[in-house]
């Protein structure tokens, strides 16, 4: 067990290692860091200026200061003159202990700048979770009990035809119908109560949760319909107990592993869905800043956002892992 | 006592398999589809950018049959137009994942060893983004031409399709046939080439058609980050996403629906006929 | 024949497939008495393992079931439909081939025991808890305090398969159906689960009807013995006239196939010729005669009902075995070399 522990934490930090350095790499090495921080100012020939070739220009509002002191500064403060190598260690010891740098453009630290905005991601997709699960578990259990009689087989056309709608696309769907045609919901962010930005997160969380609904529902009706041919279904049966004592008793909890399996990776298709629908409904979360920070080309938010989010997704992973062991106790043992 | 000579054998009856009149439906749509945006210059229809092919938003009619937008700019002729962009967007994105992640998985699951072991930490690597941060990650360094909208997507297909590649060579890698082949001395690439890809080519090409919906939906989630293929250019994604402002929306939802419409229809078509491929040859759908 | 504790007559089961109909059951019946022990002998697909589970009300919803069958004066088929709880698990209970299976994986033993108490008898957490240790106590299981914590994947096969009949005792039922109980587990614990099987009906004064393809397990333990081939029995008797007179053809050779001690070894044993017959469409003649030795062509144009002694000793055949009759079929048939049915048949060096 305790070896099991310490090969699974060995792999988790290889991983969290592999991901920051291809993400500080892709952008450090890809794109121009220099550039992002100065723009047009990085293709000045600073060494020119400085062997007296030609005149250092001050296009900057303060005029004491001359261009080449401000690309100096910029190099020094990014530690831009170093290789990348070390950049990435000393970015890495700096993220360890808490600290993604400062935004290029106005000097916030990058932490301060996505604290705020983390809360309000995370609400929408555990709603988002709870839609999908609270929709998934009734129908697929009604599923499996209905096998191939009508009822089925109008949840499998419909779950495969929800599987096959973007999300963006019931994103402006729902948006258009109820925010904007009958306007049930607001169609902006409101965070002026709690309940009240509940409720304008409910559109949202209803289409990141319809697509992890229909895969979900799809997944428990195969599962519990093998878990229903297990002799201890039989047994169950054999005992006397009702279908609804079986279902929910017996067969729900071994049908469940390959929900928990496909969850973590289905976690990855929350987070980039929850990127777009956050432009939709103009949810001011991580999703925004960080396509806000790609489109003013603040490298230092990217990255920390980046980062922190596979990193998220990368534990979620670990711990789905360990929730897997934890409920089967078949591989507890092993 | 006695012995039997003979016994008077039952024959099997196998059920003939059959694709079903659903998928060539299915496929039709996607042969209808393909044709228009092929001949999407030819065709006689209004300029995607010509600004007052008809009135200011105006609902569907004889002469623009999905309405026009708020630049009275024809939406079929923009969503036919955008068809070229988003299916050649989905071809070279499954196509290099294909290639790419084809190779790197068949080589890994073939050779085994140190080499699996890289590979596969590569594959988990990239997977351990979540797919639309990784393309954020990728966009965000480069341009935004179809070149690279293309090949963000396609690396964002390398790593499952190689991962499917690998488990599929791992599987017929110990069947007798190789085994055979290897007996004989045949060599590693003639092996790969001759034994394995056919094999490995049938549950890829019905990811394939799964994946080219993945990545023509990919490219509708980049367009609503502002990420996707820049300027003039005009894909499905873009044409959502112009049509979805809110007053837009509101006033004259036909901008944003039909596309939406044709674009769902493509990748519902994408995936049942995947689906059905995958059916019909038997494939396991835990390899996927 | 006042003690007539279940009763099945004429029992039909057909199940509507893709590829037609499969009759299942071809009117199946029996009678079983208080305290007495039934055994069903079969190869697979003769309908044994259907029967039980019509008894268990276990057949799929898409079956179309026909016949009466009577337990304790009621109609099981009206229970069935009424949905009563607290009738099968607590009169009327079955266990299971494979032991392994038969336990839910992510539960505790104990608790899946306790589960019935609780569930029928009401009991509460603990006391169906001390209940449990009790049970696995009685099937013999070594240290019931611990092992009612543990996970059936901890215990062997044999602890299992003890853990299995604790639950389908928990509520003292009437009747036992033992399904293959030792089929999936090792050769040197079927005898300790028999053995115990036969020690609990004693004590319990259950009866109880045990399943099985091996007419050596039901030899010695149980009453009276059923053989079913193609949906149905085909003979039944008391045990021991069973295995000294049989009359079936098919027993007969189903006793030729198993080992005997007084055999000397490397003695030849006969395999029944051919395999079991088809289910869907079948046609109208005796479903054993494509196999059958004795098959004349009266075999192959009608259906033989259940003649001989009636209650005593029964059998559906036209030619029977170690019968005069049955003797003359058997002789003209390897005279020609071939049954009608086109079975070969060579002269051995066997007894006949």
């Amino acid at each position: 067990m305790t070896r099991f522990m310490i090969n699974k934490v060995a792999q988790l930090l290889l991983v969290l290692l592999a991901v920051t350095f291809l993400s500080f790499s892709a952008l450090n090495l890809l794109g121009d860091p220099l550039f992002n921080v100065v723009g047009p100012l990085a293709e000045l020939d600073c060494d020119a200026v400085e062997a007296g070739l030609i005149e250092d220009t001050t296009t900057t509002l303060n005029n004491q200061v001359g261009d080449c002191e401000i690309v100096a500064e910029a190099r020094a403060v990014y530690r831009l003159d170093e290789p990348v190598m070390k950049r990435y260690v000393l970015w890495l010891g700096d993220l360890i202990s808490g600290d993604l740098g400062t935004s290029f453009k106005n000097d916030l630290p990058v932490t301060e700048i996505l604290k705020d905005k983390f809360p309000v991601s995370i609400m929408l997709m555990v709603m988002a979770e709870i839609v999908a699960l609270g929709l998934a578990i009734p129908l697929g259990i009604y599923a499996a009990y209905r096998a191939n009689h009508r009822a089925d087989r109008i949840l499998s056309v419909g779950s495969f035809g929800v599987l096959s709608i973007p999300n963006f696309a019931l994103g402006v769907i729902l948006l258009y119908l109820f925010a904007l045609k009958w306007q049930i919901f607001p169609a902006t962010h409101d965070d002026s109560s709690f309940f009240a930005e509940m409720k304008s997160l409910s559109l949202p969380a209803i289409t990141l949760g319809a697509g992890l609904a229909a895969t979900y529902q799809r997944l428990l009706r195969t599962d519990l319909l093998t878990t229903l041919q297990e002799d201890f279904v039989h047994m169950a049966r054999a005992k006397g107990m009702t279908d609804s004592h079986i279902m929910w008793r017996h067969a729900l909890r071994p049908s469940l592993f390959s929900i928990i399996t496909v969850f973590g990776v289905n976690t990855g298709a929350l987070i980039g869905g929850s990127l777009v629908v956050e432009q939709i409904f103009s949810i001011p979360g991580v999703g925004r800043e960080l396509v806000q920070a790609v489109i003013r080309d603040d490298f230092p938010v990217v990255l920390g956002g980046v980062v922190v989010i596979a990193s998220g997704f990368v534990v979620i992973n670990f711990v789905v892992d360990l929730l897997y062991s934890w409920l089967d106790p078949r591989v507890r043992t092993t | 006592m006695t012995e039997i000579i003979e016994t008077p054998q039952v024959p099997e009856v196998v059920p003939k398999k059959v694709l079903g009149v659903a998928f060539w439906v299915a496929i039709g749509w996607l042969f209808i589809v393909s044709l228009i945006a092929l001949l999407a210059p030819v065709l006689p229809i209004d300029d995607p950018g010509e600004i007052g092919a008809g009135g200011p938003r105006e609902g569907p009619s004889w002469a623009n049959w999905f309405g026009t937008d708020a630049l009275g700019r024809d939406v079929f002729s923009r969503t036919a137009w955008g068809a070229r962009i988003s299916l050649v967007v989905g071809l070279l994105a499954i196509t290099l994942g294909i290639v790419v992640g084809g190779s790197l998985g068949m080589i890994a699951g073939f050779f085994r060893g140190w080499i699996d072991h890289v590979i596969s930490f590569v594959f988990f690597t990239l997977l351990s983004f979540p797919a639309l941060v990784l393309a954020l990650l990728i966009t965000a360094t480069f341009d935004r031409s179809l070149r690279t909208v293309s090949l963000t997507l396609g690396v964002l297909a390398i790593a499952p399709v190689g991962r499917l590649a690998r488990a599929s060579t791992l599987v017929f890698a110990e069947r007798e046939f190789v085994q055979a082949a290897r007996v004989l001395g045949a060599k590693s690439r003639r092996i790969i080439v001759k034994e394995l890809l056919p094999n490995v080519l049938i549950p890829m090409g019905a990811l394939s058609l799964l994946g080219m919906g993945i990545a023509i939906v990919a490219e509708g989630g980049l367009a609503f980050l502002g990420l996707s293929v820049e300027g003039d250019a005009i894909s499905w994604g873009k044409s959502i996403v112009d049509g979805s402002q809110s007053r837009d929306l509101q006033n004259n939802p036909n901008v944003a629906m039909f596309p939406i419409g044709v674009m769902f229809l493509t990748v519902l078509s994408l995936n049942f006929a995947g689906d059905r491929v995958r059916e019909y040859f038997d494939v396991k759908e835990s390899a996927f | 024949m006042a003690d007539t504790q279940l009763s099945v007559t004429d029992l039909q089961v057909r199940f509507p497939t893709d590829r037609g109909v499969v009759e299942a059951l071809n009117g199946v019946s029996f009678d079983l008495e208080k305290g007495q022990m039934l055994g069903i002998v079969g190869e697979s697909g003769s309908g044994k393992s259907v029967t039980a589970k019509t008894l268990m009300n276990l057949l799929p919803r898409t079956a179309e079931i026909d016949g009466e069958v009577i337990f304790e004066g009621e109609d099981v088929r009206a229970v069935a439909r009424e949905r009563r709880k607290h009738f099968w698990g607590v009169k009327m209970t079955m266990v299971f081939q494979d032991p392994m299976t038969s336990l839910n994986p992510v539960k505790r033993c104990g608790e899946q025991i306790a589960e019935t108490l609780r569930y029928h008898l009401g009991h509460g957490r603990k006391m169906a808890l001390r209940g449990a240790t009790d049970l696995l106590g009685q099937v013999g299981v070594p240290e019931p305090a611990k092992r009612v914590h543990q996970y059936p994947h901890e215990l062997s096969g044999g602890l299992r398969q003890r853990v299995v009949i604790a639950m389908a005792l928990a509520c003292e039922p009437s009747l036992l159906i033992a399904d293959e109980p030792t089929t999936a587990v090792d050769v040197t614990v079927q005898k300790h689960i028999l053995d115990l099987l036969d020690r609990l009906r004693r004590e319990r004064e259950m009866s109880m009807i045990l399943i099985t393809h091996d007419l050596g397990v039901a030899r010695g333990r149980c009453d009276d013995v059923a053989v079913m081939y193609a949906g149905r029995i085909v003979e039944r008797s008391a045990t021991e006239t069973l295995f000294n007179e049989s009359r079936h053809p098919y027993t007969d050779a189903l006793l030729r196939s198993i080992p005997h001690i007084d055999q000397p070894s490397h003695t030849r044993l006969d395999p029944i010729p051919g395999r079991p017959p088809e289910m869907i469409n079948p046609p109208v003649r005796c479903a054993y005669a494509p196999r059958c030795r004795h098959a004349r062509e009266d075999c192959l144009t009608s259906i033989p009902t259940m003649g001989g002694v009636t209650g005593v000793h029964e059998f559906a055949c036209h030619h029977p075995a170690n019968t005069d009759r049955g003797d003359a079929a058997l002789a003209a048939n390897v005279a020609v070399g071939v049954t009608p049915a086109g079975l070969h048949l060579t002269a051995g060096a066997g007894s006949e």
